[in-house]
This record gives C-alpha cells, sequence and structure tokens, in this order.
C-alpha cells in the first residue's frame, strides 16, 4: 500500500480544511459551508472505513510506520473522530445561523482539529504525539472562543489555555524524561527498552506519571478537571459537543497506545505497581466528584460537563483493565468512546434544538414544560439522557456494561472499583432523569423566560443520525463490539 | 552523594534563612507611614494610571501574528536550504507543500482583511 492511500482520510480532512477556508474567504454564503465540511468529515470517514474493511496491510508503509500507524485501531478512531466532527459540523450549521453568529472561521478550524485528533489518535511517536495534541488543542482552545464579545467565552477559553498549555508542558517535559531514560522516541522502541530492562527505571516512572497528567488533563480527569465546566459553558454549544466527543476520543486513544505499547512491560503495569493503580485512584475520584458536582448544577451545559466528567472516570476503569486482558478492555473502552460520541451528540444536540434566538435553553427552570410544548424536539433529548445515564437498549448501557465487564474479568483486585462505578452511576441517573422531569412534569414560572424549539433541517440531521445511531449501537451491540475488538487487536 | 550535595543544601539554607531574616527585620524595625505612592501596584518604577488608556489597534496584533508566521517559515526554509542537496526532491516536495499551505493562509488572511490597517 502506497503511502499516499494509508494517509488518504488524512489528507482528506487536511486539504478539505484548506478548500473549507478558501471557500470562505471567497463566498457570501456560509451557511453551505455546514454541507461542504460535514460532506469532506463523512467522506474521509468512509475512506477510513474503506481502507479498513478493504484490507489494511500487515504492516504501515515503511516511511510513516516510526510516527503514524496505519492499522485498524487508528481507523476506528478516524470513523469516530470523523463521524463525530461531521456531527458537529451539522449542529453549527443551524446553531450558529440561529444565533447569528454565521462565521466561516468555524467550520474549517473545526477540521483542522479534527485533523489533529485524527494525527493524536494514530501517533506512534512522541513527537506526532505533541504535534497532533497541540494541532488539536490550539484549534479547540479557538473554538471555546468563538463567541468573542462573550466574557463567559473568554474567561473558559483562557483558562483553558492556560491550564492546558501547563498540561502540554508537563506531557512534553515527561516525553523528554522519557527519550532521556530510553534513547528512543518512538512508542515501541521505548517499550521494547524498557521490557529488556535496558531503561533507567526511575526517570522512566517520572515521565511516565508525566505523561499520564498531561494526558488526565485533556480526557477532564480529576483532579484535572478544573477548567472543563467553564469551557464547556462559554463555549458554542457546536463547539461544546465538538470538545466533548473528539477531544476525549483522540485523548484516550493515546493514552492506550502509549500506557500499553510504552509500558506494557509487568513492572509498569501490574496490578500494585506502575500505572494501573494511579489511574484506578483517579477513575475513583473522577466517578464519584463528577456525579456529585453534576447534582448541583443549575445549568445543563455544566451539568453535561461534570457528567463528561464522570464518563471519563467509567472509561479510565477499562483502561485499568487493559493491563492484564488487553483485547477485552481496549475493545470495551473504544465502544464506549464510540456511544459516548454518538450518545453525547444527540444530548447537546437536543439542547440547540430546543432554543432561538435569544431565548436559549440553558438551565433546567428554562426546559421546564418544553417537552409539552414541542413533544418531538424532547423526544432526542429522552433517549440521549437515557444513553448517558446507560439505560438498556440504549449504546451507553452496552459501553458501560462491556467495560465493568472487562474491569471484572481483569483482576479479583477491580471488584470494588466496579462496585464503586456502578454506585456512581446510579448518583449519575438522578441529574439525568431531572432533565426530563423537567421537560415533561415541570410548568414553567408565571413570566419565566420559556425556551423555544428551533426549525433547521441540519440541527435534525444530525439528530436523527445520531439518535439511529444510538439506538442501533443498542439494539446490535455486537456488530460494533467486534469492530472495537478487531481494532483493538491492532494494538500491541 | 550525600557528601557531594552538602554543601549545595546548606548554602540554600542559608539563603532562605538570609532572606527571612531580613525581610523579619523590615518588617519589625522599617517605620510605616504609608503614602499613595507606596499604595499602588509596583510596576518597576513607572507610575501605573495613565498607561492602560492607550488603546492599540487590533490590527497591530492581526499583523504580529501574521509577521509571526511568516518569519517561523523563514526559519525552516533556512533550515531546508543548508541541507537541499542531501533532501533532494522528497525535501523539494515537502517545502512546496508547506508554502502551499502557507500561502492559503495568506489568501486567507488578505481576504479576511488582515493587511487592511484602515477600516
Amino acid at each position: 500500500m502506497s503511502p499516499w492511500l494509508a494517509l488518504s482520510p488524512l489528507l482528506v480532512v487536511g486539504i478539505g480544511s484548506l478548500t473549507v477556508m478558501m471557500v470562505d474567504a471567497f463566498s457570501n454564503k456560509k451557511d453551505d459551508l455546514s454541507i461542504l465540511s460535514s460532506a469532506i468529515l463523512i467522506a474521509a470517514a468512509a475512506i477510513a472505513g474503506s481502507l479498513w474493511f478493504g484490507g489494511l496491510p500487515p504492516q504501515t508503509p515503511e516511511i510513516l510506520a516510526p510516527y503514524l500507524a496505519v492499522d485498524a485501531m487508528s481507523q476506528f478512531f478516524n470513523i469516530t473522530i470523523c463521524g463525530g466532527a461531521a456531527l458537529c459540523a451539522m449542529l453549527a450549521g443551524g446553531y450558529l445561523r440561529e444565533h447569528d453568529l454565521e462565521r466561516g472561521d468555524f467550520y474549517s478550524m473545526l477540521m483542522l482539529c479534527a485533523f489533529g485528533a485524527m494525527v493524536l489518535s494514530s501517533a506512534t511517536d512522541l513527537v506526532s504525539v505533541f504535534i497532533g495534541l497541540e494541532t488539536m488543542s490550539l484549534g479547540v482552545y479557538c473554538l471555546v472562543a468563538f463567541r468573542r464579545g462573550s466574557a463567559r467565552a473568554i474567561e473558559g477559553a483562557i483558562k483553558y489555555f492556560l491550564l492546558g498549555s501547563f498540561a502540554a508542558a508537563i506531557l512534553l517535559f515527561g516525553s523528554a524524561l522519557l527519550y532521556g531514560a530510553t534513547g528512543h522516541t518512538d512508542l515501541l522502541g521505548i517499550g521494547q527498552t524498557i521490557r529488556n530492562g535496558n531503561a533507567e527505571l526511575g526517570l522512566a516512572l517520572v515521565a511516565m506519571s508525566m505523561l499520564v497528567v498531561g494526558l488526565a488533563f485533556k480526557v477532564s480527569a480529576v483532579p484535572f478537571h478544573m477548567w472543563t465546566p467553564d469551557a464547556y459553558e462559554g463555549a458554542i454549544t457546536p463547539a461544546t459537543a465538538f470538545m466533548s466527543v473528539v477531544v476525549k476520543a483522540a485523548a484516550f486513544a493515546v493514552m492506550l497506545r502509549v500506557l500499553i505499547t510504552c509500558f506494557g512491560d509487568p513492572l509498569s503495569a501490574g496490578a500494585a505497581s506502575g500505572w494501573p493503580p494511579i489511574i484506578a485512584v483517579v477513575a475513583v475520584v473522577t466517578m464519584i466528584y463528577g456525579n456529585i458536582a453534576a447534582i448541583y448544577q443549575s445549568n445543563i451545559k455544566r451539568m453535561l460537563a461534570y457528567s463528561s466528567i464522570a464518563h471519563a472516570g467509567y472509561i479510565l476503569i477499562g483502561v485499568v483493565a487493559a493491563f492484564r486482558v488487553q483485547n477485552t478492555a481496549v475493545s470495551a473502552v473504544l465502544y464506549y468512546l464510540m456511544a459516548y460520541t454518538v450518545s453525547n451528540v444527540l444530548a447537546f444536540g437536543s439542547l440547540i434544538v430546543m432554543g432561538t434566538r435569544g431565548k436559549e435553553a440553558v438551565t433546567f427552570d428554562d426546559l421546564a414544560g418544553a417537552g409539552k410544548r414541542h413533544p418531538m424536539a424532547a423526544l432526542p433529548f429522552i433517549i440521549g439522557m437515557l444513553s448517558l445515564m446507560g439505560f438498556p437498549p440504549t449504546a451507553g448501557f452496552f459501553g458501560k456494561y462491556y467495560v465493568f465487564n472487562a474491569a471484572l474479568q481483569a483482576d479479583s483486585g477491580m471488584h470494588w472499583l466496579v462496585i464503586i462505578a456502578v454506585i456512581a452511576s446510579a448518583i449519575g441517573a438522578f441529574y439525568y432523569l431531572r432533565v426530563i422531569v423537567y421537560l415533561f412534569m415541570k410548568d414553567p414560572e408565571t413570566g419565566a423566560p420559556q425556551a423555544v424549539a428551533m426549525k433547521s433541517g441540519y440541527v435534525v440531521t444530525a439528530l436523527v443520525l445520531s439518535a439511529y445511531f444510538v439506538l442501533e449501537m443498542g439494539i446490535t451491540p455486537s456488530n460494533y463490539l467486534k469492530m472495537a475488538l478487531a481494532a483493538a487487536a491492532g494494538l500491541v | 552523594m550525600v557528601a557531594t550535595y552538602l554543601p549545595l543544601l546548606i548554602m540554600i539554607l542559608v539563603a532562605v534563612a538570609l532572606a527571612l531574616t531580613l525581610f523579619l527585620l523590615a518588617v519589625v524595625l522599617g517605620n510605616k507611614n504609608m503614602t499613595p505612592e507606596k499604595a499602588m501596584p509596583y510596576e518597576s518604577g513607572q507610575s501605573t494610571g495613565d498607561a492602560r488608556h492607550i488603546r492599540l489597534s487590533l490590527t497591530f496584533f492581526l499583523t504580529a501574528i501574521v509577521f509571526t508566521v511568516f518569519d517561523i517559515e523563514a526559519v525552516f526554509l533556512f533550515a531546508w536550504a543548508a541541507m537541499f542537496r542531501e533532501l533532494g526532491w522528497f525535501g523539494l516536495m515537502e517545502m512546496v507543500a508547506f508554502m502551499l499551505i502557507l500561502g492559503v493562509t495568506l489568501v486567507y488572511a488578505f481576504r479576511k482583511g488582515a493587511f487592511e490597517w484602515e477600516k
């Protein structure tokens, strides 16, 4: 396979984003950009899919091999990232026009971020990890600040930018130490050196914890979550959806690659040594904190921000389990990420559809009685909330089921982790159901502003697509799990 | 190991102790008559007050950012030029791709009015 063919999903998104920039610069009709960019992203996802199912070569082309993997896992993430980004571009098509924010730079930035995320999820070298991470992050900082006049947006963006640069610096420091400890920058070489016992072990351990800190920041795990609620609240809703699905998916992809490929040796990946205990503790704190803090939110975007923190905690359980039952656990994490992508787009999309210009639904009170006034707009909201909660016929249920199952198979010491996770998700049910209670069982206070549902073909398309996948992944989960298993098998 | 670094430790301790002592002495012995000038934030001898009223045009920053981008481009061009023979066609193609991407951004910045000083 030629390197061009192997890189084609990346090239399509990269050249596509430049095309979108040019169209934006020379055309006055901005709303078509939404169709153009989602079409390009869907095309990239389709190319990734056909590369995968058309038979990947056993080896990545030599010229790419040290930096980017072209394996089943990277194609899985290409599909998830491009699909998620395409749905967000559709949401933006409706949202930006409704709220009079129509500016073309949103789409080119979104695609460049997706490009960075794709590089990050297939990176096999510390250098490409860092380049991918920064390409993705710099764009996301701008997306958060997209509503330039709003103080909240600027506050969120500055917080995210400062903390994010700090986290990136820690990650870079860790990478430098890892290079010092092993003499390699490619993940495979680092892994082999550590396994052969040729590495400076103390230094490698320090480097590992620094890398974990940097990546935990990106997935917004407690205690590196401080920026999440502010950035999620300040960003425009389609950008929030993008951050919560694409950035998270890419960060988990690189976390799996780094931890398993570099630190897969028995000492760094043991039940009581190395990264599994660290990540287990982070997972517990993240789940408990995320779920409890979400209860106290009156703003729905902040609630969803804490919910995304909580979900990062559940996914981290899968990451921990990967130290023993690698295939089962990695495939569970991949399935979860895909399920979370569609569920979260559905949740944020429903929030978008519940608002018109000047009457955006922001708090629970705004939603009071909205389900009675706009039953069709409330339907996707219900499906999204049930899926995030983990209710059976939806994608979210099987995501949790596979992750917990992997943890139970991994180690008897992990039972308590699963017990805490189940209790945490029971707490989570409270605030997800609260949305549905407000939609249908509350009447708005007299004189209070009432949310009015918008009419937008773009948003409806995105909602229908994501609702379809949420239900299909919940009804025939085995097809998707098979895909995830095939993707996980590529990771060594 | 310990013997090598012991002097360093002692030096750090002495430095910290000295700084603390002087600071505490100043707090205890110094007389404190507050004047408005003293109450102001210290900005390296500059008096605060007027400077924040100067408003800079946003175009200023745009130009600065665009300059930085193309300055960095020149840095990469130098490195490539130094290795031109070794890199051969591969390097040339890489550089053409790089320049093309930057060219697109230049056209974009131009069309978006980043270079119009008067708006």
